[in-house]
């Protein structure tokens, strides 16, 4: 029996949920680098919120589809490269991971939304990072406002907010909110070839909510809301760590 | 007579959660934050079932798996492994090592406690 047949045996018999098939077809092209660009045009076009993301960062001044000058998947990748597109499609099951996680543990519907429509963070905000290493550079950012990350904590840990004062604690649900988001976008990389390592998630107080930047890297930044809760998520990575 | 469980993770919030889960039930739960305190409560403890990350500080969950299976008093506990990680190697590597069950985070409370009384009896405690 083949590793892989193995695989997916273990992965019926512990009912994993399944992978998204564009974010780990287009991570395995982009992992071999020595792709057919129109293979990974073709993967792009089949998954159209992926296709819409990629336009909409190569056309950042356009306010919507309609002010668009590039238009097409191909021109999307010769402005952006093909690396951008390979960190926006690893946004896909992250931000999938993010409201799993939230639903499952919290039961709590959050929403994907436009980061310029979402309120600005507090200028002292909560901010976990975890970084990870390899054949794949990068890091994923989690920030939210103190008290979006009191009610986090209160609600996993099945308290009221009024309960959950100790900020190790708050800490620590936000850095476990981080390992369990960026497990799955690990396994992704690695399934693809991509090995790499996470680091231990940092979580610390800041002022700071610039753009983070991995060199020679693309960035994914996305925004999510629920009627007390509002995160907002960065993925900076470069997968041919070349930076 | 309470069901003894050990769970080992460097999260304090998933051992809560963990200790949340079983607080209905007949179960004496032990706890470690990584995989050497992991043998040395398994060893002390015996528990009957072993909950267990795989990323930890100090020493993971594939190497304190590794050296329990090696351990002639310890190699029988059923382990659990309780991970955000799902990914190919990890999982082969993990299931050729010898685990009873796999359950990636999220989870819910239910769904620990079915895979947990799969393995070892989970009695309700009687009502208050």
């Amino acid at each position: 029996m083949s590793d892989s047949t193995s695989y997916q045996d273990l992965a019926r018999r512990y009912g994993f949920a399944p992978k998204l098939e564009s974010a780990s077809r287009l991570t395995q092209l982009v992992a071999r680098q020595d792709s057919d660009v129109d293979e990974i045009v073709k993967v792009i076009n089949k998954d159209a919120a992926l296709r819409d993301r990629l336009l909409r960062v190569a056309n950042p001044d356009a306010e919507n589809a309609a002010e668009y000058s590039i238009e097409t998947v191909e021109e999307a990748l010769m402005r952006n490269g093909v690396g951008c597109a390979m960190v926006l499609a690893m946004g896909t099951p992250l931000a999938l991971s993010l409201i799993k996680t939230f639903l499952t543990m919290l039961s709590l519907k959050l929403e994907s939304i436009d980061r310029n429509l979402a309120e600005p963070l507090e200028s002292e905000h909560l901010l976990g990072t975890i970084g990870f290493s390899g054949k794949v550079v990068g890091g994923v950012y989690l920030r939210m406002n103190l008290a979006s990350a009191q009610a986090i904590a209160a609600g996993i840990l099945g308290l009221s907010p009024d309960e959950m004062q100790d900020v190790g604690e708050i800490r620590d649900t936000a850095g476990e909110l981080l390992n369990i988001m960026t497990g799955n976008f690990k396994s992704n990389l690695c399934d693809a070839g991509l090995d790499c390592k996470l680091h231990p998630p940092e979580v610390k107080l800041s002022t700071d909510s610039q753009a983070p930047v991995v060199p020679g890297g693309g960035l994914e930044r996305m925004a999510f809301r629920s009627e007390k809760i509002q995160l907002f998520v960065d993925v900076a990575a470069n997968p041919w760590n070349d930076g | 007579m309470a069901t003894k469980i050990l769970s080992v993770d460097d999260s304090r919030t998933i051992r809560l959660i963990v200790g949340k889960a079983f607080r209905p039930y007949e179960v004496q739960l032990c706890e470690a934050a990584n995989g050497e305190e992991g043998l040395a409560t398994a060893a002390r403890e015996k528990p009957e079932l072993i909950i267990l990350d795989v990323t930890m500080p100090v020493m993971d969950g594939v190497t304190m798996l590794t050296k329990l299976k090696e351990d002639a008093e310890l190699k029988a506990i059923p382990v659990i492994m309780l991970t955000a990680e799902s990914g190919r190697d990890n999982v082969l590597q993990i299931a050729k090592l010898g685990v009873r069950d796999y359950l990636v985070k999220p989870f819910k409370e239910e769904q620990l406690i079915e895979k947990v009384g799969r393995i070892v009896p989970l009695q309700k405690k009687p009502a208050a």
